[in-house]
C-alpha cells in the first residue's frame, strides 16, 4: 500500500493535494458522522420511553399504546426467536455448501452452484415477502407445520415448540424465509474462510490415509472455526434487522410461547407497522425509537465482532489479511 | 445535520427537476370559486379502514378538477392524527373523534366532520346454520371469552327458537395485528358484556383467551372464516359480503335484531350530532332500525388555511364527497351518511377560510 | 484374537467408508437444499409475474377500488427512478471519494476507523435508516418526499460504494502512480486523472451494484417516501416507487391488485439482476485486466 515517490517542489500542487486530501478526508469523517448521528437520533428520541419505563422496558410483557404501557419482551422474543431458527437451518447448509464448493472435484457443478446461490442475495427483500405471503405460507399452513406437529411435535420436550395451530404465518416462516435470505451471505464468507485454511494440512492428512470426511473434520475444521463463528455472526446481524420480507410473513402478533406456529412480531416488523401510526403524543414513538436503538446496537456490535473474527481467522492462518472475505457476496441482501 | 453537503447538491438537482416540473404545471389551480378552478395536489392520510373509499373519491375527483391530485395514504387512524398535528399532510383521517390531549396539541383550529358509515359484521361459518343467526352482546362477549364453546350452548338457542342448531365446536379468530376494526369490536362488547369489559377490554389488540386463533389482516380472518366450519369471527361488513360469509342479526338497544346492510348501517349514523366531540359514536344507536354494531369515520382539515388554492380543492374534494361522491359509498359496501347529517358536515365545512375570507365550493362540484 | 482385530479394522475400516459417504451425501444435499428455494421463487415469480405484465401495467396508475383491474404502476417505476436517481447523486460522490481518502491517502488509525465504520455500517439495518430520516428529515420538511427516501437509502448505499470501489482501487497497479508522480504530476491529480479512469470498470461495477441494493430497498422508503397513487416528479411530494407498492398490493384481498404486485415482483427482479450480473461480468472482465 505504501507509495512513498518524491513529490515535486511545486507549491501550487502541495496546495492542490492538500486541499483534495482534506475533501477526502472529510467525506471519510462524514461517514462516522453518520453512524454517530443515527445513534444520537435514536438515543434521543427512545431516551423518554427508556426514562418511563427503565430496565422493564425489555422484559415487559405489554404493548399498549391505548394505555400508555411499553414493554418490548414480545418484539425481542420474536426476533431471537426467529434469528435463531434462521441460524439453526442456514448455517449447517451454508457450511456444507462452502466445503463443497471449496472441493475440487465436481467444479462444473459447483462452479454455477455458487453463482446461483449468490442470486439468493440480490432478490429484494420485498420479493422474499411477497412468495412468503402468497406461496410459503399456505403451504407451511397446509402441509408442512401439520407434519411437523405430527412428527416432532410428539418428543416430549422439544415438541412444545411444534405444537399448537398452524397457521402459516408464524415466527416458524418468518425463520425460514431469514434462512434462505442469509444463506448466501454465510456461505460466501465461510468458503472465504475455508479457502485460507493452508493446503498443506489437508495435503498431510491425505497422505496419512484420512477420507475426505476425515481431511476436513481434522484438517481444515478446526482452523476454520472462528471464522465459521465469525460468518454465522454477521448472518445472525443481518438477520435480525430484517424487515419487510418478515413482516410479512411473521403474523403480527405478540406471542412469547412455546410454539413457533404462534403469530409473532419482530423489532424491525414492528416499527415498519406502527411507526407511521404512531402518535406524536405519549411515549409510542420514544418506544419504537428506543426499540430501533436496541436493534442497531445489536445488530451493529455483533457485525463489528464478525468482521474482527474473520480478521483474526485470516491473520492467523494466512499472515495477511482477507478484506474481501467481510464483504460478503458481491451482491447484497437488501431489506 | 446528514452532510450538509449532500443537501445542497440534492438540492440543484431537485431544484432543476421541480423548476421542470412548475414549468409544466404552470397555469393550473388559478383563482378560486370559478369553474375554472382545476385544482392542486393534496396529501392525506389516517384510516385502513376509509382508505377504499377516499382513494376512489380521488379517483372520480380528479376526472371533475384534473390539477387535484388526491393522494390519500392508509397508515393508521394514529398517524392520520400524527401527520396532522405535524402538518405533514393537508387532511388527515380517523376512525375515532380527537381525543381533549390530541386537540390540544393541534397547531390550530381544526374542523372534524364525518364522510361514510361503515359496519362490523360478527361473521361466521357453520354448516347447518344459515345467515342471520340472532346474538347479543353478552353472547358473543361469552363466545370469544370462551365461556361458549359449542353451537348449540343453551345461550344461543335461546335467543334463536325454532332454529336446530349443530353441536360443532366454537372456533373463534381475532386480528393478530392492531386494528381499528377490533377496537370497535372490542368497545361494543365492552359496552354490552360485563364480563368482557372487566377482562380483555377495549383496545386495538387485547389480551384474547389462550388457544383462539389470531390472523394477520382482515383478510386473514376472513380467509380462516371461508375455510373453516365453525369459526365466527368479526370483520367490515364488505369482507363479509365480499367473501359470502354468515352475519348474525345483532340486538340492538330496543329489543329487536338488526342484520347489518347498508341501510341500517346508514341508519345508525341518524343520531350523529355535530360537532364532533371527543365521546360520539354510533354504536348501539336508538335510531330506528339502526345496526348496533356501526361506526363511522372523520377527516381532519384545519379551519385557518394559507394556501389558496389548496384550501379551495380540500373544499371542492370534500364537498363532492360529501354530496355526489355518497354513491359510491354503497357500491364499495360502505353507508351513505343521512341526508342531514351530510347537511351539516358541509356547513362545517363552510368554516374553512384562507386569512379570515370563506372559501365557497366551484362551481364544478356545486352545479 | 488376531482374527478379531482384522475384522475389527475392516469393520473400522468399512464404518470410516460409510461416514465419508455419509458426509459426500451430506454436502450434495446442501447443495440441493440451497438450489431449492431459487427454483421455487423464480417459478412463482415468472408464472404469476408475466401474465400481469401488460401495456396498462406499465403506463397507467391505479384505478380506484371500484375497477381495480385497470391500474397499473407506472407512477412506482417512475418514483423509483427518481428517489434512486437522486440517492445516487448523494451518495456516489461520497462514496468514491470516502474510497479514495482509505485507498490513496489512509493510513493509521483514522482510516482504520473509517474503513471499520463502513464495514459495519453494511450492516445496519435498513428499517433503521428510514426510521432516522423520518425522525428528522420528514419532521423538519413537514412533508412525506421522494428526497427524504434518497436520503434514507444514501445512507444504506455509500457504505457499499466505498467498500467495493476501496478494493478496486487497490487493484490498480502501484507502477501506473509511481510512474505518473515521477513526471511531475500532483498527487490529486494522478489519482484523478489516471487512478479512477482506470478503475473506471469496476467503479461502475460499485455502482451498479449499488443501485440494485437502492431499488429493491422498502423499508427505509416506506417512512421516508410514504407512496402515491400519481405520477410525482417532485423531490418535494410523497412519492411511490416499485417495491412500496409491491408491499402494499401483495397485502390487499383482490386479486387483481396481487398480480400487479407480481408484476411489479418480476420486473424488479429482472432489473435488479440485470444491474447485479452485469457487474459481476464486468468486475470479473476488468479483475483480469488488471492483474
Amino acid at each position: 500500500m505504501s507509495h512513498r515517490v518524491a513529490e515535486p517542489g511545486a507549491a501550487s500542487a502541495r496546495l492542490g493535494d492538500r486541499a483534495f486530501r482534506g475533501l477526502t478526508l472529510a467525506v471519510g469523517m462524514g461517514l462516522i458522522a453518520v453512524l454517530v448521528v443515527v445513534l444520537w437520533v435514536l438515543a434521543q428520541g427512545g431516551a423518554p420511553a427508556l426514562a418511563r419505563f427503565g430496565p422493564g422496558f425489555l422484559v415487559g410483557r405489554n404493548w399498549d399504546p391505548v394505555h400508555q404501557s411499553f414493554g418490548a419482551l414480545p418484539y425481542v422474543f420474536g426476533t431471537l426467536v426467529t434469528s435463531a431458527i434462521a441460524i439453526t437451518l442456514a448455517v449447517p447448509v451454508a457450511v456444507g455448501l462452502a466445503i463443497l464448493l471449496n472441493e475440487p472435484v465436481g467444479r462444473a457443478v459447483t462452479a454455477p452452484l455458487a453463482s446461483f446461490v449468490d442470486v439468493l442475495a440480490a432478490i429484494p427483500s420485498v420479493v422474499y415477502g411477497l412468495w412468503g405471503l402468497a406461496v410459503l405460507s399456505p403451504a407451511m399452513e397446509r402441509h408442512v407445520e401439520p407434519f411437523l406437529r405430527a412428527t416432532i411435535g410428539r418428543i416430549p420436550i422439544l415438541g412444545r415448540l411444534f405444537s399448537g395451530t398452524p397457521s402459516g404465518g408464524d415466527l416458524f416462516t418468518a425463520g425460514v424465509v431469514l434462512a434462505i435470505m442469509i444463506l448466501p451471505i454465510v456461505t460466501a464468507i465461510s468458503r472465504e474462510v475455508f479457502s485460507v485454511v493452508p493446503r498443506d494440512l489437508r495435503e498431510a492428512a491425505k497422505a496419512l490415509g484420512a477420507t475426505r470426511y476425515e481431511t476436513i473434520r481434522m484438517g481444515v475444521l478446526p482452523y476454520a472455526r472462528p471464522g465459521i463463528v465469525g460468518a454465522t455472526m454477521l448472518g445472525l446481524g443481518r438477520a435480525l434487522g430484517e424487515t419487510i420480507a418478515v413482516s410479512m410473513v411473521v403474523g403480527g402478533g405478540r406471542s412469547v410461547g412455546a410454539s413457533l406456529f404462534a403469530a409473532g412480531s419482530t423489532i424491525p416488523s414492528v416499527i415498519a407497522s406502527q411507526f407511521l401510526n404512531a402518535q406524536g403524543i405519549g411515549y409510542h414513538r420514544p418506544a419504537l425509537l428506543a426499540l430501533a436503538l436496541v436493534l442497531v446496537t445489536i445488530s451493529l456490535s455483533l457485525a463489528a465482532l464478525s468482521r474482527l473474527m474473520v480478521r483474526r481467522t485470516a491473520r492467523l492462518l494466512d499472515g495477511g489479511s482477507v478484506e474481501g472475505a467481510a464483504e460478503g457476496p458481491a451482491l447484497e441482501v437488501s431489506g | 445535520m446528514i452532510g450538509e453537503r449532500r443537501w445542497k447538491r440534492a438540492g440543484v438537482g431537485g431544484a432543476i427537476v421541480f423548476a421542470l416540473v412548475a414549468a409544466a404545471c404552470g397555469g393550473s389551480g388559478g383563482g378560486g370559486g370559478g369553474g375554472s378552478f382545476s385544482g392542486v395536489p393534496l396529501a392525506g392520510a389516517g384510516s385502513t379502514f376509509a382508505a377504499p373509499i377516499y382513494t376512489q373519491w380521488a379517483k372520480d375527483f380528479n376526472g371533475i378538477e384534473s390539477g387535484a391530485q388526491v393522494n390519500y395514504q392508509a397508515i393508521g387512524s394514529g398517524g392520520g392524527v400524527d401527520a396532522f398535528t405535524k402538518q405533514t399532510v393537508q387532511f388527515g383521517a380517523s376512525d375515532a373523534p380527537l381525543q381533549p390531549e390530541q386537540q390540544s396539541a393541534l397547531p390550530g383550529d381544526a374542523i372534524e366532520i364525518p364522510t361514510v358509515l361503515g359496519g362490523v359484521s360478527v361473521a361466521y361459518n357453520v354448516k347447518g346454520i344459515d345467515t342471520g343467526l340472532k346474538l347479543d352482546g353478552a353472547t358473543i362477549g361469552d363466545i370469544f371469552l370462551r365461556k361458549i364453546t359449542s353451537w348449540n350452548d343453551p345461550a344461543i338457542a335461546a335467543l334463536n327458537p325454532g332454529v336446530s342448531l349443530p353441536n360443532t365446536p366454537i372456533k373463534p379468530v381475532h386480528r393478530s395485528d392492531d386494528s381499528g376494526t377490533t377496537f370497535v369490536f372490542t368497545t361494543w362488547l365492552s359496552m354490552g358484556s360485563g364480563a368482557w369489559k372487566s377482562g380483555p377490554g377495549a383496545a386495538t389488540t387485547v389480551q384474547w383467551p389462550a388457544g383462539e386463533a389470531g390472523k394477520d389482516g382482515s383478510d386473514g380472518v376472513a380467509g380462516y372464516l371461508a375455510s373453516t366450519d365453525g369459526s365466527v369471527g368479526y370483520v367490515s361488513y364488505d369482507y363479509a359480503v365480499a367473501n359470502h360469509l354468515g352475519v348474525a342479526a345483532v340486538k340492538a338497544q330496543d329489543g329487536s335484531f338488526v342484520a347489518p346492510s347498508v341501510d341500517s348501517i346508514s341508519a345508525a349514523g341518524g343520531g350523529l350530532q355535530l360537532p364532533i366531540a371527543p365521546d360520539t359514536n354510533v354504536l348501539n344507536s336508538t335510531a330506528p332500525g339502526a345496526y348496533p354494531l356501526a361506526t363511522t369515520t372523520y377527516v381532519m382539515i384545519y379551519a385557518n388555511q394559507t394556501d389558496k388554492d389548496q384550501a379551495q380543492t380540500l373544499v371542492d374534494f370534500f364537498t363532492w364527497g360529501l354530496t355526489k361522491g355518497q354513491d359510491s359509498a354503497a357500491q364499495l359496501e360502505y353507508a351513505p351518511l343521512p341526508e342531514q347529517v351530510a347537511q351539516a358536515a358541509l356547513q362545517e365545512l363552510s368554516k374553512i377560510n384562507v386569512g379570515g375570507t370563506p372559501v365557497t365550493a366551484s362551481s364544478s362540484v356545486t352545479g | 484374537m488376531i482374527a478379531s482385530a482384522q475384522t475389527g479394522a475392516a469393520a473400522t475400516f468399512g464404518r470410516r467408508r460409510l461416514k465419508d459417504r455419509a458426509f459426500t451425501a451430506f454436502l450434495w444435499a446442501c447443495g440441493g437444499v440451497a438450489l431449492v428455494p431459487l427454483g421455487v421463487i423464480a417459478y412463482y415469480v415468472v408464472r404469476r409475474g408475466l401474465p400481469a405484465l401488460s401495456v396498462a401495467f406499465f403506463t397507467k396508475t391505479p384505478a380506484g377500488p371500484l375497477d381495480p383491474s385497470a391500474g397499473g404502476m407506472v407512477q412506482s417505476f417512475i418514483g423509483s427512478g427518481l428517489i434512486v436517481g437522486m440517492a445516487c447523486l448523494i451518495s456516489i460522490p461520497l462514496g468514491i471519494l470516502t474510497a479514495i481518502y482509505l485507498s490513496e491517502y489512509g493510513r493509521g488509525r483514522i482510516a482504520d476507523a473509517i474503513r471499520f465504520v463502513a464495514e459495519i455500517l453494511l450492516s445496519t439495518p435498513s428499517i433503521v435508516a428510514g426510521l432516522v430520516v423520518s425522525a428528522v428529515v420528514v419532521t423538519a420538511m413537514r412533508s412525506f418526499s421522494a428526497i427524504a427516501g434518497s436520503l434514507a437509502i444514501s445512507l444504506l448505499m455509500w457504505p457499499v460504494i466505498t467498500r467495493a470501489t476501496e478494493e478496486i482501487l487497490r487493484l490498480v497497479p502501484q507502477e501506473l502512480r509511481e510512474g505518473a508522480l515521477a513526471l511531475g504530476l500532483p498527487r490529486w491529480k494522478v489519482i484523478l486523472r489516471i487512478v479512477i479512469p482506470t478503475a473506471g470498470a469496476g467503479i461502475l461495477t460499485a455502482m451498479m451494484l449499488a443501485v440494485a441494493r437502492g431499488l429493491g430497498e422498502t423499508a427505509p422508503i416506506l417512512l421516508t417516501a410514504l407512496g402515491s397513487d400519481y405520477v410525482n416528479s417532485s423531490p418535494w411530494r410523497p412519492t411511490d416507487a416499485v417495491p412500496l407498492r409491491i408491499y402494499d398490493y401483495a397485502r390487499q384481498p383482490l386479486e387483481a391488485l396481487q398480480q400487479v404486485a407480481w408484476g411489479g415482483a418480476i420486473t424488479l427482479m429482472v432489473g435488479v439482476l440485470v444491474l447485479s450480473i452485469g457487474a459481476r461480468v464486468l468486475s470479473a472482465r476488468q479483475e483480469r485486466r488488471l492483474r
